[in-house]
């Protein structure tokens, strides 16, 4: 589990990585070096909403007004307070100069943020048409991006795409995200395939183990008729639960997430059987 | 004056063009002390919601790395509009709602502000018909919990967007 923590962060550093303006210099990009040199100055010393940031950033997209990354950093502060509007010209602008690395920042926050899984979907299918190696990660290094893509197809409806894409991931993944056996499970579970539902719960139990993974553990055993399992399983979820080992993410509700209501919910189902 | 010349003339000037539009992409502009400030409306706002930090400490509901918080959880805001909510009298129409407030220290909400699109980022401005009955309800929500940063009851800012499909709320974000 630290392994695997170690290297999301690895992933979120490298993502978060500011640019190395001297390499600008060394392409002979002298106007991307000035603009990045002043970009420098203003990460860390500004936070991302503040007006002296906006403005700097401003300052350098008049510097160079192709400096992708300065589109992405003001886009920041939009996409955390919910202005679609001003978030979308942004990181459009960030994309068009460097799509090879802002379509997957702008597919992870399209879908997380504001629910456009189409637009997600999109983006990264085009981002794969693009290259020939790994697309990688989302921005903040939650999910492989094809992991993303399943879920995406999930959420419009298309579950057995979205089953067929998460299996190929894991398959061939080089490190499992901390939730993807729980998202295969859920999937199993929503496609009455019971058995490979709990399998893939068991192989995230063993991974990271959490509320939700024993919430629809509980699922499939009452679909089952399994009555004492089910009832086990809430009890442990609702236990889980209140330790506060559940998903959680400091902006949104994730896909698949519970709350202890629906456990519960679900418990006072269970005890009237 | 020869064909090169003439060519290369006609790209420099495409180039140069293509320059100033790309400038005009961004301009130096007055910014509040944060994105998306809302500051007090003596028209539309409470006089009597008191922030309890001043308005330069108004905080982003993220900030204490908690989301949001609110009594039940966010399943009891959706119940609300679950409940109260009427899709049938609205007009049908598609896209983002958001609503965004501030909400004290001491859990109470106001300044409440709307931003909308369709489902393609263009701006739109939804029928009263669903911002009446989205404001009403929000405003009715009273389970806002004080926010607590470095030990310290915060006032912040919190939104909820909303995707409606055909009129009828299909999603609650955050």
């Amino acid at each position: 589990m630290n392994k695997i923590v170690f290297i999301l962060m690895c992933f979120f550093l490298k993502i978060h990585a500011q640019p190395n303006c001297k390499a600008f210099l060394h392409e002979g990009d002298s106007l991307k070096y000035r603009a990045c040199k002043l970009v420098e100055k203003l990460t860390g010393s500004y936070y991302q909403f503040s007006k002296e940031y906006q403005k700097g950033m401003d300052e350098a997209l008049l510097i160079c007004p192709y400096f992708a990354y300065a589109y992405r950093e003001k886009s920041s502060a939009y996409v955390k307070s919910g202005d679609f509007l001003n978030w979308k010209k942004l990181i459009d602008l960030a994309v068009k100069y460097e799509p090879l690395d802002y379509l997957s920042v702008r597919a992870s926050l399209r879908y997380k943020f504001f629910s456009d899984y189409k637009g997600a979907i999109l983006d990264i299918e085009k981002l794969d048409d693009m290259v020939s190696y790994d697309i990688g990660e989302t921005s903040n290094g939650t999910y492989h991006l094809n992991v993303v893509k399943a879920l995406c197809y999930k959420e419009i409806g298309q579950k057995q795409k979205a089953i067929k894409i998460l299996e190929k991931q894991i398959e061939n993944e080089s490190y499992i995200g901390v939730y993807d056996y729980l998202h295969l499970g859920v999937l199993y579970l929503e496609t009455e395939m019971y058995d490979n539902a709990i399998i893939a719960f068991e192989k995230q139990e063993k991974l990271n183990d959490l509320a939700e993974n024993h919430y629809y553990l509980a699922l499939v055993f009452k679909k089952l008729g399994l009555s004492k399992k089910y009832i086990q399983q809430l009890v442990i979820a609702e236990k889980f639960y209140l330790d506060r080992k559940k998903m959680h993410d400091s902006y949104n509700q994730l896909i698949d997430q519970i709350y202890l209501e629906e456990i519960k919910s679900e418990r006072s189902i269970a005890n009237n059987k | 004056m020869n064909l090169f010349k003439l060519r290369g003339i006609i790209i420099l000037f495409i180039l140069c063009i293509s320059c100033i539009s790309e400038q005009k992409t961004i301009e130096l502009k007055e910014y509040p002390r944060h994105v998306d400030d809302i500051s007090f409306d003596y028209l539309i706002d409470n006089k009597n919601f008191e922030l309890c930090n001043g308005e330069n400490n108004i905080m982003q509901y993220f900030n204490n790395g908690k989301g949001l918080e609110y009594e039940g959880e966010k399943i009891s805001i959706i119940r609300e509009f679950k409940k109260y909510y009427n899709s049938e009298n609205v007009v049908k129409e598609s896209g983002l709602l958001r609503i965004r407030f501030v909400v004290n220290c001491k859990g109470e909400a106001d300044r409440y502000r709307f931003l909308s699109m369709d489902l393609n980022y263009n701006e739109k401005k939804f029928d009263k018909s669903i911002i009446d009955q989205i404001l009403t309800i929000t405003k009715k929500l009273k389970g806002w919990k004080p926010k607590v940063y470095a030990g310290k009851k915060i006032d912040y800012y919190q939104y909820l967007i909303f995707k409606l499909n055909n009129g009828e709320i299909v999603k609650i974000l955050p």
